[in-house]
């Protein structure tokens, strides 16, 4: 399985402008595998990207729009990209520059290959 | 409260089970609360509330199963989106007054006790933590309370106009004084925009996959917005100011700056929500469906609507 896990991180954190990949224990918020630049905090971003998702995902369920796939933040310096992958959720932190397009498809992918 | 006769609770079944739309699975559900089948009821209850999401008891009563299992968090979840359906129901205000004083936080206690003692001033329990909370909280310099703020201590008054929200071709409450849209920042030609609040994105409603669109303020109450009937889309801002607020918290913890956009894709729709001022976001919910560019594209066009409602100021 971590070679599963190290694998789709791999290919995540290979996409240009991808700052950070790691796959989440959604539930208790906490990283279990991580691949993230040099400065980017990955039990931080695990614990928010997670708190986030929980949260989102509440609300959509609440108002029977169903379960929650992707969360998708943007901000003035990046993107937060959050894909439910089970148990796990997978999460890209990505400069502004990143072709946004692209790191949703790996990080659906990554979701995808963890299911 | 008596417990409800056993005729009842089989009436009750038979029609949930002959019709699972049927308002009849709130007593059911309550009932199976009071015998200690707190995971039946909340099955019952959730699954209720997917043919009946504006059910106001049925989310009381969420509420208060979460609140038996020690969620508090979805407790008030669920009160907030009572309390968006019906702003002064005494039960949601008198439960996030006793979760808020519970956990420390005295300033939004007090707001949902007075609330509720507006509402209902014979609740002793209600008064006794009210007297609590203010001998330890001063009272705030008369200059300091906005008088649109959210935040207003008026008994039983809603801090903003009721929600205008119009229905798919069905008449709204009547327009609230919403803030009109003076000298409109000069929109776009196919950007009409309408003043009444409750059909600001009617013209939005022409595109099959849009569900509806809110402008909210951060305590999730509506200012303006159009939605489809039944879409549910109303309790959403509700549910949702608190995500707002952990986005705005992950965007500068991760040194991101200022957010632009949240995007949720669920099974059935896609919902898309955007800062219009500090203190308004826009929310839009589409169907699940559209693709991704044309969300976006939508998206757009409704902060262009939005701000020029707001009067180009946001």
């Amino acid at each position: 399985m971590s070679d599963l896990f190290a694998a789709v991180l791999t290919r995540l954190s290979r996409v240009p402008g991808v700052r950070g990949a790691m796959i989440v224990d959604i539930s208790a918020g906490v990283p279990v595998v991580a691949e993230v630049s040099e400065g980017v905090p990955s039990d931080s971003i695990a614990a928010l990207a997670a708190s986030l998702y929980n949260r989102t995902a509440r609300a959509a369920e609440s108002v029977a729009f169903g379960h929650l796939d992707t969360l998708q933040l943007e901000a003035d310096a990046g993107h937060v990209v959050i894909a439910d992958a089970g148990e796990t959720a997978v999460v890209a932190v990505a400069d502004r520059s990143a072709q946004l397009g692209l790191v949703r498809l790996e990080v659906h992918r990554a979701a995808e290959a963890l299911k | 409260m008596t417990a409800p006769a056993a005729a009842d609770l089989q009436r009750w079944s038979t029609e949930v089970a002959r019709d699972p739309s049927s308002p009849a699975f709130v007593p059911l559900a309550r009932a199976l609360r009071r015998q200690g089948r707190r995971d039946a009821a909340l099955r019952l209850c959730l699954r209720g509330l997917e043919y009946n999401p504006s059910h106001v008891e049925a989310h009381l009563l969420l509420g208060l199963l979460y609140l038996d299992g020690g969620d508090r968090e979805r407790a008030c979840d669920e009160w907030g989106i009572a309390l968006h359906l019906e702003p002064d129901n005494f039960d949601a205000h008198r439960g996030m007054g006793f979760v808020y004083l519970e956990r420390g936080d005295y300033p939004l206690a007090l707001r949902h006790l007075e609330r509720a003692v507006a509402v209902r001033p014979t609740d002793a329990a209600v008064r006794e933590a009210l007297a609590f909370l203010r001998e330890r909280m001063p009272a705030p310099p008369p200059a300091a309370v906005r008088p649109s703020a959210p935040t207003s201590a008026r008994p039983g008054a809603a801090p903003f106009p009721p929600p205008a929200i119009r229905r798919d071709g069905v008449a709204g409450p009547a327009a609230p004084a919403v803030r009109p849209a003076p000298a409109p920042a000069a929109p776009a030609p196919h950007m009409a925009v309408p003043s009444d609040p409750g059909k600001l994105f009617e013209p939005m409603l022409d595109d099959a996959p849009f569900i509806g669109a809110l402008i909210i303020d951060m305590q999730g109450l509506v200012v303006a917005g159009t939605t489809r009937a039944g879409s549910g889309v109303e309790a959403l801002g509700a549910v949702l100011a608190a995500a707002i607020d952990e986005a705005v918290r992950t965007a500068r913890h991760l040194e991101l700056g200022s957010w632009r956009s949240i995007l949720l894709e669920a099974a059935q729709a896609v919902v898309h929500m955007s800062p219009l001022t500090d203190e308004m976001a826009l929310l839009m919910a589409v169907r699940r469906e559209a693709p991704t560019g044309w969300v976006l594209r939508s998206a757009a066009r409704a902060q262009g609507l939005a701000k020029t409602f707001l009067g180009g100021d946001a």
